[in-house]
């Protein structure tokens, strides 16, 4: 008798607890399914820049939606997409229908990231893309708005914006070489990858470089993307005489192409893409021989604007690594929390057209959105950025000057000593 | 009325003397129902997918087996004949409009033909010499793919092609029955005299010519054949995908294809059919079961290749013949296959020792 009293007692306060449990429940968190390769570098940037952003926003107490505060919950969905198409559409499918994700952000193959852009859209979920560049996904936007106005593309900046940052670069590059070694008519090497996206660059490179830009192309060279030995290719572009090499690497050529540039101590600047030398550990994979390498990047340590410093120096300090630009993520869900804000709503209709309208300081720079949903580019919105390894630190360079812009921190690039001593004797 | 019950009879009695006497004929039979079924159970959007996927995945995977495991012409590089048709599939849809019914059989009339272009070259190479001049082919084509990308769309493949029906349990009962109904056709093929010239061509070539079979005609008819339902499941995939890219030249898929193949058990159609739905949803359940342990992602990868190497070690043959060889034996006199409980043939009545 006094243990089924007790039995009873029990269930009282169970069911009490419960009831209070429910009254004092806080609201249901918004699921953000964050799509990448998340067994590859790109996929660990797009995570570990949305966990920075969620952790930092629950601190707060969550999204404002309307009366109420909603805590982010992240949704890690690996794509795979590097080694198979069909495996990124299933994960997407699976975030959209199993795990009921409110918006998606992340993606960097295009051929992927165009099938998962569909499913997305089918089931009318915001896609806020951060990874691939290719301007097809926004053109679609434009062709279609009512099928697609849910996709948004925040980094990296669109590949027709990156190539005319590859030859502003090249171009600032050349006038300095002209000011500070005398010589009338830069010379210019092309090295690319031997891959198809470096095709169309290569092939703009040797129209744009004698016809605009006033210098010499003296050769092109397309070593293999996994080339361990660049030295025959650099032993010509010295003899071709060559004042800048101008790079176009996104494979681990990139580092084997620095460190014998380097250590051979080639007499010109290397200036365009090389996508290892946006990462932190380029200067320990080289030896230092990679002093003076200029690439295109997104983040660094320069005031683009005030949240830039505080995000790169966190980031860095979390992961050990500088961030790169599938870490645009934390400033997608920053942009994404502020809509939301300002729509009172979660719902997708509501929060594209709060998107559509937003200007947002974020880390990358000012973030506005054009007609075709990417990401403006511009002195006064995000600009990308011209990095250069000097003395072990990675410097910006760029934008130094351009349309008036000079981020706090940016530094003057700078010639390798041996190239001046060279080109002045 | 009297057509209806006679052959509703006939259909009983087929079902009771042939099919449910073989444990083997009552699985395909399980098989078909539940695949016929599964849309009454669930329209989940993700699952259905995986299945829509694994469809067209198996008639590649039959089609590979059908050249390669029947005929024996080793064919390293099947992504061909699917990549082909996807593209040409994609092309028809995308600048002529053609609707997915007419663009999908001539997407794989082009890989027939392709199917003639590389077999001619390949009829006079064997074994490895044959395995290696295949494998360069979709190597080719995705450099041809990367050197035109003004029609082929370059890196990016041609995308925003028409769907494939209006709604998903319309695309999975398309491919789902067009799976069943050309895997039994390739089955078909096999059982026929030219699947047994097939097979004696891969037993012994010379024989084979010696009786007086043409069989450099049979190769290359192999190599169409093979062609067309590759180019069925390569049309098929780029219209429920809405894209043909470099991806459907990969040399991933066409090694994926073997790998599949292999393990459900070569030589038999079902094998390979069997292996994709076994293997393809398994790496989903994989997902599923590893998303609640977010810090092992990478070990999909690792469970499927060890899954794949402890099959194949103790099951050489394929899971499919092992499974078949554990619940059914051959008559010795009649060589009927009967279930593994018998004690006597159910065909000749002789004992099954």
């Amino acid at each position: 008798m006094k243990s089924s009293k007790t039995v009873l007692l029990l269930m009282v306060g169970l069911a009490l607890s419960w009831g209070l449990g429910l009254t004092a429940a806080v609201a249901k968190p918004i699921k953000i399914g964050i799509l990448g390769p998340m067994s590859f570098t790109q996929g660990e940037g797009h995570w570990n820049g949305a966990t920075m952003a969620a952790e930092e926003i629950n601190a707060t107490g969550g999204i404002t939606v309307g009366d109420e505060k909603r805590l982010i919950e992240l949704v890690k969905v690996d794509t795979n997409e590097f080694l198979s198409i069909p495996d990124a559409t299933n994960a997407m499918e699976m975030a959209v229908s199993r795990h009921k994700v409110d918006f998606l952000m992340g993606g960097f193959r295009t051929e992927a990231v165009l099938v998962m852009q569909d499913i997305a859209m089918e089931s009318k979920t915001i896609f806020i893309g951060c990874g691939a560049a290719h301007p097809k996904l926004c053109t679609r936007v434009m062709d279609d708005y009512d099928t697609y106005k849910y996709w948004f593309r925040l980094t990296p900046i669109n590949s027709s914006f990156l190539g005319k940052v590859d030859f502003i670069l090249l171009g600032t590059a050349g006038a300095i070489i002209k000011q500070q070694l005398g010589i009338e008519k830069v010379k210019v090497a092309i090295v690319a990858e031997k891959a198809a996206w470096a095709d169309p660059i290569v092939a703009a490179a040797e129209k744009t470089i004698p016809e605009k830009m006033g210098m010499e192309v003296v050769g092109v060279w397309r070593p293999s993307p996994v080339a361990t030995d660049c030295s025959a290719e650099l032993a010509a572009i010295q003899r071709a005489g060559a004042q800048i090499v101008f790079t176009t690497f996104s494979s681990s050529v990139g580092l084997t192409f620095a460190k014998q540039m380097g250590e051979l101590k080639i007499p010109a600047a290397p200036v365009g893409i090389n996508v290892e030398a946006q990462k932190s550990g380029f200067w320990e994979a080289t030896n230092g021989a990679g002093n003076y390498v200029l690439t295109i990047n997104t983040y660094a340590p320069v005031k683009i604007t005030d949240k830039t410093i505080p995000f790169y120096n966190k980031y860095k300090e979390l992961y050990k690594e500088a961030p790169n630009y599938t870490a645009g993520t934390h400033d997608a869900i920053q942009i994404l929390a502020q809509a939301i804000k300002n729509a009172g709503t979660i719902k997708a209709d509501n929060v594209v057209t709060e998107l559509e309208k937003i200007e947002f300081i974020a880390a990358s720079g000012k973030v506005k959105f054009d007609k075709s949903h990417d990401v403006t580019w511009g002195p006064d919105y995000v600009t990308a950025l011209g990095t250069q390894w000097q003395d072990g630190e990675m410097k910006c360079v760029w934008p130094y000057g351009w349309e008036g812009v000079t981020y706090e921190g940016s530094v003057p690039f700078k010639l390798p000593p041996w190239m001046v001593e060279y080109w002045k004797k | 009325m009297r057509i209806v019950v006679a052959y509703t009879r006939r259909m009983l009695k087929i079902l009771r003397s042939e099919v449910l006497v073989l444990p083997s004929r009552v699985a395909v039979l399980v098989f078909v129902i539940a695949i016929l079924a599964l849309p009454l159970v669930t329209q989940d959007y993700y699952i259905l997918r995986i299945m829509i996927l694994t469809s067209i995945f198996a008639i590649l995977a039959a089609s590979w087996d059908l050249l390669s495991g029947f005929t024996g012409q080793m064919n390293f590089g099947h992504a061909l004949f699917f990549g082909v048709s996807a593209y040409v599939t994609a092309l028809l849809n995308l600048n002529l409009g053609f609707p997915p019914y007419f663009s999908i059989p001539l997407g794989a009339m082009g890989a027939v033909l392709t199917g003639l272009i590389v077999g001619i070259p390949c009829l006079r190479l064997k074994g490895s010499y044959l395995a290696l001049t295949t494998l360069a082919f979709p190597i080719i084509l995705m450099g041809i793919v990367f050197a035109i990308p003004g029609i082929t769309g370059g890196e990016l493949g041609l995308s925003g092609l028409t769907k494939l029906t209006g709604s998903r349990v319309n695309d999975y009962y398309v491919t789902s029955i067009l799976m069943l109904v050309l895997g039994g056709i390739m089955w078909k093929i096999t059982d026929s005299n030219t699947g047994i010239i097939l097979h004696a061509i891969r037993e012994d070539e010379v024989a084979a010519r010696a009786a007086g079979i043409n069989t450099t005609r049979y190769k290359l008819l192999a190599f169409c054949l093979s062609g067309f339902f590759a180019g069925i499941a390569g049309g098929l995939y780029a219209h429920f995908m809405r894209l043909a890219g470099p991806s459907t030249l990969e040399i991933g898929l066409s090694f994926q294809v073997i790998i599949w193949s292999v393990f459900g058990g070569m030589v038999s159609i079902y094998g390979p059919i069997a292996g994709v739905y076994i293997l393809n949803p398994f790496m989903e359940v994989l997902r599923v079961i590893l998303d609640n342990f977010p810090s092992l992602p990478e070990m999909r990868m690792f469970i499927f290749a060890a899954l794949v190497l402890l099959t194949l070690r103790f099951m050489p043959e394929g899971l499919i013949p092992w499974l078949r060889d554990k619940v059914e034996t051959e008559c010795p006199r009649c060589k009927v296959r009967n279930v593994a409980f018998r004690r006597s043939c159910r065909i000749c009545n002789a004992a099954m020792t």
